[in-house]
């Protein structure tokens, strides 16, 4: 009796949760624009929005709802303010196409912001030209799922793609980022994770953390950016299944290291870089099961390194594998495959006998003196660094590795 | 004659080439000297000349103090320039010595300094926002950066 007293009193409560309202806004309607929808609206209602054009100056969402575009309705804000602002938790937006968002110096204007909220989700949504695209501050539990984000490509006038202050655990995923300042940028972001994005062509970083511990990002792509992608001044930041390919240029890196620690890099792949990873500051630091391949420099790491582990990893094809700027301590190499190893097997058990050192005589050369890589290649560069390489002399004696792997690693 | 006027030519062309000036900063395309990255703000991008006219290009203000912090030798070289991009003009340099520095948790600027350069201390003032700001001049900036941890 009274278990059929709790199912009836559960019968009468459900339709109240079921039949939360929905608003339609459709042009030339009663309810043309997504702000008098939003104005109309109570907690948890959701808004649907017909395909078409709104002029969106700044509209903001206060209230938690489920606000869906249907074949991406444009929202523009002509150039004169933000075109999203969220300051309510628990609010889904999904399917819009977002553009023109006010640009300039003073303030950092944005297609969608998100300011002291939890629990939102930003999905499906295609952001145009906007100063900065999604600006995140002060956020908890976030998602950002397939976005397209397109800046302007504007060198003064491009903020970062994806931007986070003072956010906790965000999870950003299969989005794609381009022409912007910094395809994502983090500032005192932690514990977030960056998953399968594509981050091509933004006029600085592909990816940018700037006091930000915790994170990890795997199987993004960040290719041919400005100057690649750049980890600085964090703690315990994981790496993991990445490809940085075509990063070209002077002062530009696959990965830039600056003053991190306790970082892991493994199964990354660094194609076609500069300089695959430069590291300055960074200590205890494990880099094991990448690729580096056809790079001008695979690694660049500097004598402020410490402790740093490279341990199978593949070298293949690069200028260089190897270069520092003075004594490096406690960096160690081990069973790496080495494509310029010269040396030989003679138990056959896979590891070579005689040790490899990374550093040739001719990268200290050219570290000393740039201009001699004019000499690249030349019988006498090779003869040198043959020379070295049996009786090494000027080559830091500790760096090297004393297990080279006689085949590649395959994962 | 000819050899008189072909060394002056010479010497001409040398003298234009040991310039001691300012470069414009390439936005986009330079990299600071100090932590690397690539200058793209030009509301915070500051300049460096030492007394040989060796030049060092910054992203913000508090990169050029935490170079300085660890090349303490140009910083009290009374013929060094110190240059700063002036919040409200952007791109402009000033005079880092003559400049007054506003710290608000406001600005973000590239290393998480919250610095801001302006020429006079009236305008720095009027862009103050949080009530916790603070404003330097250039002997006080860098007493504070010499006595505080990077960053955090």
């Amino acid at each position: 009796m009274k278990s059929r007293v709790v199912k009836i009193g559960v019968f009468f409560l459900l339709p109240f949760q079921v039949w939360a309202n929905t608003i339609i806004v459709a042009p030339r309607t009663n309810v043309a624009t997504l702000k008098q929808a939003v104005t109309l609206a109570k907690k948890g209602d959701t808004i649907v929005v017909k395909k078409g054009t709104y002029l969106s100056i700044n509209t903001v969402i206060d209230k938690e709802l489920t606000i869906l575009g249907q074949d991406h309705p444009i929202l523009d804000a002509r150039f004169t303010e933000e075109v999203i602002t969220i300051t309510a938790s628990n609010v889904k937006l999904d399917g819009f196409t977002v553009k023109n968002s006010k640009t300039g110096s003073m303030r950092d204007f944005a297609g969608i912001r998100l300011s002291n909220v939890e629990y939102v989700t930003i999905s499906n949504n295609i952001l145009i030209n906007n100063f900065f695209g999604i600006y995140l501050s002060n956020c908890l539990h976030i998602q950002l799922l397939h976005n397209h984000i397109t800046g302007s490509a504007n060198i003064e006038n491009s903020g970062n793609g994806i931007h986070l202050w003072k956010c906790k655990q965000v999870l950003i995923k299969e989005n794609y980022v381009t022409r912007h300042r910094d395809g994502i940028y983090f500032e005192f972001a932690k514990k977030c994770l960056i998953e399968d994005n594509l981050s091509e062509k933004n006029i600085r970083y592909g990816l940018h953390f700037m006091f930000s511990d915790d994170d990890t990002y795997r199987h993004n792509t960040f290719k041919n950016n400005g100057s690649g992608v750049s980890v600085m001044y964090t703690r315990r930041i994981a790496m993991l299944d990445n490809t940085f390919i075509e990063n070209w240029g002077s002062s530009i890196y696959g990965v830039l290291l600056k003053e991190i620690t306790d970082a892991r890099i493994e199964g990354n792949h660094f194609i076609r870089n500069t300089t695959g990873i430069y590291m300055e500051n960074s200590d205890r630091i494990t880099v094991t099961h990448n690729d580096f391949i056809s790079n001008g420099w695979a690694m660049r790491v500097l004598a402020s390194c410490n402790s740093d582990h490279f341990t199978q990893n593949n070298y293949k094809g690069n200028s260089f594998d190897v270069t520092t700027n003075g004594t490096l301590k406690e960096v160690y190499f081990n069973n790496n495959y080495w494509d310029k190893y010269d040396g030989y097997d003679l138990n056959k058990d896979g590891v070579g006998d005689i040790p490899y050192r990374p550093i040739s005589l001719y990268a200290q050369i050219i570290e000393q003196n740039p201009q001699s890589v004019m000499l690249m290649r030349s019988f006498i560069v090779n003869l040198i660094d043959k020379v070295e390489r049996a009786i090494p002399s000027i080559t830091p004696e500790s760096v090297k590795d004393d297990k080279p792997a006689m085949k590649p690693w395959k994962k | 004659m000819k050899t008189l006027r072909s060394t002056m030519l010479l010497l001409c062309c040398l003298l234009a080439a040991c310039s001691h000036g300012t470069e414009p900063i390439q936005y986009g395309k330079d990299a600071c000297s100090h932590c690397k990255m690539t200058i793209m703000d030009k509301r915070f991008a500051a300049e460096l000349i030492t007394a040989k006219g060796k030049l060092f290009k910054f992203d913000a203000a508090e990169c050029m103090a935490g170079f300085l912090k660890e090349n303490p030798g140009i910083a009290i070289d009374a013929k060094s320039m110190f240059l700063v991009n002036d919040f409200n003009q952007p791109g402009q340099f000033a005079d880092a010595r003559k400049s007054f520095f506003l710290r608000d948790s406001s600005f973000s600027s590239p290393m998480g300094g919250n610095l801001a350069a302006f020429v006079s201390r009236s305008s720095a003032e009027s862009a103050k926002k949080d009530k916790s700001a603070r404003i330097y001049n250039w002997a006080s900036l860098l007493k504070q950066v010499n006595n505080e941890v990077e960053g955090r």
